[in-house]
C-alpha cells in the first residue's frame, strides 16, 4: 500500500483526552472518484470550471430542502460539549475533528454567503470565502466523519455534523468532487445489484456452496435460496454476507433460524444489497433509487414479509426511511413490523419458544457486544425505545453463557464509532481507520483484561470488516469479531440430521 | 498510473490494481506481488490461478468461503482456511490476492 | 423632553423591532424548510408527548449538555436560569401595578444578577483555558460573553453601589410602552446598561443566540420515532416515483 507509515496509538488502562494537534491528519483524504465513476451516477466527471458558484448555489438549494441543515448552521454556540466526543478526535488530537469544528468548516461558508453577519462582519463571526484551500480541507475532513451521530447525542441543540457531513459531500460530488470509494460502489449497485459486485450467477454458486458446507457441518439440509417466487419472507443483507469472513457466518446463522423455525423465505439477485451508501454521500435520489430495488424485488416475488440482515447503515435506512422513499408498505403482512431486523425476528421466535439452544455450543466464547452506531443512535428494534439495545443482547445470552459489557460511556447510545463507517472503509483511509479505532479498542481491552473477553458480536458489516482490519494493529485476533447471528448459528438446535 | 516490464506497459489504478484484465501476465503478478511484499510459491500460484479461473466464469472474485474450500481441495484440508490464506496474503486474500491475480479489487464492506 | 430620551425611546422600538422581527422570520424559515427524512437521534420518544417531554427536559436541565460536560453545565444553567430570573425581575419596571408572582421574586432576582455573572464568567474561563474550546472560540463567541457579563455589572452596579433613580426609569419604560414617552434619567451607567441591552436585542436574530429558537426545531430532537408505523411525507421528497412495475 502507497499510505505513509504511521504509528498505531497505544492503548491507555483509562480514557484521556489528546491535547490539540493542528494539522495532525490535514495528509488524509480519500482517492477523488475518477470521470466514469462520477459519470455514472450522474455527477459531474471532474471539478467543473465555476465550481465556486455551484457549491455556493447548491448549498443554498440544500438549506431549503434540509430544515436539519438550516437550524444546524444557525443554532451552534461553540460551548464545546461535543468536542471531545468523536473517536476520530480521540484517536487523532486534529482540532478539525472535534464536531463542532469540522461543522464550522461549512458553518463559516454559510456565514459568509447566507447571513448578515458573515457578509459584513467576517473576521467577528469567522466567515470565510469559499476558497480552494477550504474546498480542500472540506474534503479531507468531510471524509474523515463516519456519520455516526454520537456528537448528537451530546450536544444540547441536538446538533446532527452527520447531517451536515452529507451535505459537504453532496456538495463536493455535484461539483464533481466525489469520493471514489462511495461512488463505485453506488455504480455496483445500479449495474449488478450489490456493493461487491456480485452478479446472479456467481450468488447462485455462492449459496450452493454453503448448503453443501451447511450440510456437511451440521447433516442438516438447511437452504439458502435465491428468487424463489411466493416465500414468506425476502431477505435483504448486506452482500458481504456472501463473500467474506466472518459476515457469512451470520448468513449461516439467519438461514438457520429461517429452517429451525419452518419460515419460507429467500434472497433476491435484484436487492442483493442491504446496505445504502447513497446514504453516506448525503445524496436522496441516489438513496431512494438503491432502496428501490428492494420494492421491487418484494413485489416481484410476491413475499409476505422483509427483513434485513445484519447491516448498521442499512438498518437505518430501512427502519426510518423505506416507509418515505419506497412506501407504503401495503402489499405485504401487516401483522409484522415493515422492515423487521433479522434480531426482532429471532427474538421473537425465541420469545415464542420457536427456537431452542445448546448455549454450551458458545461456552468457548466470552462475549461483548459492540453496539453499531447507525443501530443505537439512528433506529430502533422492538417496541420500546432503546429495543436495538435490548433485543440483541437478550438473543446473545439466550445463545451463550458467558457475556460481558464494555463500560457503559461506551456502549448503547454512547457508543463509540468501528472507525469504518460512513464510507470510510476502504484503504486509502487506513491511517484514520486505524485511529479512529483507538476508543472502542479501549474499552474492548478492559474487558478482555477484566472478563478475558474473546469473542466481540456485532450486527453491522462495516464493523465486522473494520475490526476484522484494525484488531491486529491492537494486538488482538482478528478472530475476536463476529455477528450475533454466528452465536445463534452455533447454538441453534436444527431437529434431527435428515 | 502505470509500471513497465521487459518493455510492456501495464496501467493500474491509484492503488495498484491493474485497469485491464487482459494486461495481465505473470510477469505482471511477480512485480506486483513485490510490491506488496509477498514472495510467490507454489500455493501462492495455485490461489492467483483459482481466482483468475473463477473470476473467468463469474466475473467476480469468488467469496472467501468458495476460495478456502477449492484451495482446501487443492492443498489439503488443513489449509483450507482463511487463517492459511492470510499467511499467505497477509494484507488479506481477498484485496491482496486479487491484486496480483489482476482482478479489480473487491468494493463494499470487506 | 431631552434629546436623549428621544435617542432610547427610538432606539428600544428599532431593537424591539428587529428582536421581534428577525426571530419571526427566522422562526417562519425554520417552521417552512422540510425536514424530508425521519432523523431523531436515538433512544427517542415514540408519541408526541414523549417529544414535548424530551423537548423540556433539554430547555429546563440542559439534559444532553449534562451528560457531556459537567462544568459547562453547571456554568451554563447557572447563568441560563439566573438571568430568567433577572429577566423577569426587570418585569416590574414594565408592569404596573407590579404581578405578584414578580414581587415574589424580587429577593431572589437581585442576587441572581451575581449568579449570572458568575456563570458567564465561568464559561468565558473556558474559551482560555480548555485548549478546544480556545480552538473554536471566535471573537464574537468572546464578545457575546462580554456583552452579557457588561449587561450584567452595570446592572448589579446600580442596585448594588450607584442607585439610579429607578423610579424615572420605570416611568420612561412605561411611556414605551404606552407611547407616552417620559424622560430617561442621565445615569451614565444606566445609559450604558440600556445601550447594550438594545444591542443584545438587536443583535439576536443574527447570532448564535438563535440557539433558543432553534432547539425546538432541531428534527434530532422533536421528531417521533414511528417511521414504521406512520408514513412520512415532506413537501419536496413526496411523489417519490414508483417502480416502474407499478406504473
Amino acid at each position: 500500500m502507497a499510505a505513509a507509515p504511521f504509528a498505531t496509538p497505544q492503548l491507555k488502562g483509562y480514557p484521556v483526552i489528546p491535547l490539540v494537534q493542528q494539522g495532525a491528519m490535514a495528509h488524509s483524504k480519500p482517492f477523488v472518484a475518477s470521470a466514469p465513476i462520477q459519470k455514472a451516477l450522474g455527477f459531474p466527471e471532474e471539478l467543473v470550471e465555476n465550481w465556486q458558484d455551484k457549491a455556493i448555489a447548491k448549498m443554498g438549494e440544500l438549506l431549503g430542502k434540509y430544515r436539519s441543515l438550516r437550524v444546524y448552521m444557525d443554532t451552534c454556540v461553540h460551548c464545546g460539549a461535543c468536542s471531545d466526543k468523536c473517536h476520530y478526535f480521540l484517536g487523532t488530537g486534529d482540532p478539525k475533528n472535534m464536531p463542532v469544528a469540522r461543522q464550522d468548516l461549512m458553518r463559516k461558508v454559510y456565514r459568509r454567503y447566507f447571513t448578515f453577519a458573515g457578509k459584513y462582519f467576517p473576521w467577528l463571526v469567522g466567515a470565510v470565502d469559499l476558497t480552494k484551500e477550504v474546498l480542500d480541507d472540506w474534503y479531507s475532513y468531510y471524509n474523515q466523519c463516519s456519520e455516526c451521530r454520537r456528537c448528537s447525542v451530546f450536544c444540547p441543540y441536538g446538533i446532527d455534523t452527520a447531517e451536515v457531513t452529507m451535505a459537504a459531500r453532496e456538495i463536493m460530488a455535484s461539483v464533481g468532487q466525489g469520493q471514489k470509494y462511495s461512488n463505485e460502489i453506488i455504480g455496483k449497485v445500479h449495474r449488478i445489484g450489490n456493493n461487491l459486485g456480485i452478479p446472479a450467477k456467481a450468488l447462485e454458486n455462492t449459496l450452493e456452496g454453503l448448503e453443501e458446507d451447511t450440510k456437511e457441518a451440521t447433516g442438516v439440509d438447511v437452504r439458502f435460496p435465491l428468487n424463489v417466487k411466493g416465500a414468506e419472507v425476502l431477505l435483504v443483507t448486506p452482500s458481504a454476507d456472501f463473500f467474506s469472513e466472518p459476515h457469512v457466518e451470520s448468513l449461516i446463522g439467519y438461514a438457520k433460524v429461517f429452517h429451525a423455525a419452518g419460515i419460507s423465505w429467500t434472497l433476491s439477485s435484484h436487492a442483493s444489497e442491504a446496505g445504502n451508501f447513497g446514504l453516506f454521500i448525503g445524496n436522496y435520489d441516489q438513496m431512494r433509487d438503491i432502496s428501490m430495488r428492494v420494492r421491487e424485488a418484494a413485489l416481484e416475488l410476491g413475499v409476505k414479509r422483509i427483513i434485513v440482515g445484519e447491516c448498521g447503515h442499512a438498518w437505518r435506512v430501512a427502519y426510518n426511511f423505506w416507509n418515505t422513499l419506497i412506501g407504503p408498505f401495503d402489499f405485504l403482512d401487516q401483522r409484522y413490523p415493515v422492515p423487521q431486523h433479522i434480531c426482532e425476528c429471532t427474538y421473537d421466535l425465541i420469545q415464542r419458544g420457536a427456537l431452542t439452544f445448546d448455549r454450551e455450543a458458545n461456552d468457548g466464547r466470552i462475549i461483548t457486544f459492540h453496539d453499531s452506531c447507525n443501530v443505537a443512535r439512528a433506529s430502533r428494534m422492538g417496541g420500546m425505545p432503546g429495543g436495538q439495545f435490548i433485543i440483541p443482547r437478550a438473543i446473545i445470552k439466550a445463545v451463550a453463557n458467558h457475556f460481558h459489557d464494555m463500560a457503559p460511556e461506551t456502549i448503547r447510545e454512547q457508543t463509540f464509532c468501528c472507525g469504518g463507517g460512513g464510507g470510510l472503509l476502504t484503504d486509502d483511509l487506513m491511517e484514520l481507520r486505524v485511529k479512529g479505532a483507538l476508543p472502542r479498542m479501549e474499552a474492548l481491552k478492559s474487558v478482555v483484561d477484566e472478563h478475558g473477553v474473546n469473542f466481540m458480536a456485532t450486527i453491522c458489516a462495516i464493523c465486522k470488516a473494520q475490526f476484522s482490519k484494525v484488531l491486529p494493529s491492537y494486538g488482538f485476533e482478528m478472530e475476536m469479531i463476529g455477528g450475533v447471528h454466528q452465536l445463534v448459528g452455533t447454538a441453534i438446535r436444527l431437529g434431527s440430521p435428515k | 498510473m502505470a509500471f513497465e516490464l521487459n518493455g510492456k506497459v501495464y496501467e493500474t489504478d491509484e492503488e495498484g490494481y491493474l485497469v485491464n484484465l487482459a494486461d495481465w501476465d505473470e510477469d505482471a503478478a511477480k512485480y506486483i506481488a513485490g510490491v506488496e511484499n509477498v514472495e510467490m510459491t507454489e500455493n501462492h500460484w495455485e490461489v492467483v490461478n483459482f481466482l483468475r479461473e473463477y473470476y473467468n466464469d463469474y466475473q467476480i472474485a469468488p467469496a472467501v468461503r468458495v476460495l478456502t474450500k477449492e484451495i482446501g481441495k487443492k492443498l489439503g484440508a488443513e489449509k483450507g482456511n482463511s487463517k492459511y490464506l492470510y499467511e499467505l496474503f497477509p494484507y488479506g486474500p481477498a484485496k491482496q490476492a486479487c491484486k496480483i491475480a489482476g482482478l479489480p479489487k473487491p468494493t463494499g464492506c470487506v | 423632553m431631552t434629546l436623549l430620551t428621544i435617542l432610547f425611546a427610538l432606539l428600544f422600538y428599532v431593537a424591539t423591532a428587529l428582536l421581534v422581527g428577525g426571530v419571526g422570520y427566522k422562526i417562519y424559515v425554520y417552521s417552512r424548510t422540510p425536514a424530508p427524512l425521519k432523523i431523531p437521534t436515538t433512544p427517542a420518544p415514540v408519541t408526541q408527548s414523549g417529544v414535548a417531554l424530551r423537548l423540556a427536559r433539554e430547555v429546563v436541565f440542559f439534559e444532553s449538555l449534562f451528560k457531556s460536560s459537567k462544568w459547562t453545565w453547571l456554568f451554563g444553567w447557572l447563568f441560563h436560569f439566573a438571568l430568567l430570573l433577572v429577566v423577569l425581575r426587570h418585569l416590574r419596571y414594565f408592569t404596573e401595578p407590579v404581578w405578584a408572582p414578580i414581587v415574589l421574586i424580587q429577593p431572589l432576582g437581585t442576587y441572581a444578577g451575581f449568579a449570572m455573572v458568575a456563570g458567564l464568567a465561568g464559561l468565558w474561563a473556558r474559551r482560555f483555558f480548555v485548549d478546544r474550546v480556545r480552538y473554536i472560540s471566535t471573537p464574537s463567541d468572546h464578545l457575546m460573553l462580554v456583552l452579557l457579563i457588561a449587561i450584567g455589572l452595570t446592572g448589579l452596579g446600580m442596585r448594588f453601589v450607584a442607585h439610579t433613580d429607578i423610579v424615572a426609569v420605570k416611568a420612561f419604560m412605561l411611556g414605551l410602552l404606552r407611547f407616552d414617552w417620559q424622560p430617561l434619567p442621565a445615569d451614565p451607567v444606566l445609559l450604558v446598561h440600556l445601550f447594550l441591552v438594545a444591542a443584545l436585542m438587536a443583535i439576536f436574530p443574527i447570532s448564535k443566540l438563535l440557539h433558543a429558537p432553534g432547539l425546538f426545531f432541531s428534527p434530532a430532537l422533536n421528531q417521533v420515532d414511528n417511521p414504521r408505523e406512520a408514513r412520512h411525507v415532506t413537501a419536496w421528497a413526496t411523489g417519490a416515483p414508483k417502480p416502474a412495475k407499478e406504473a
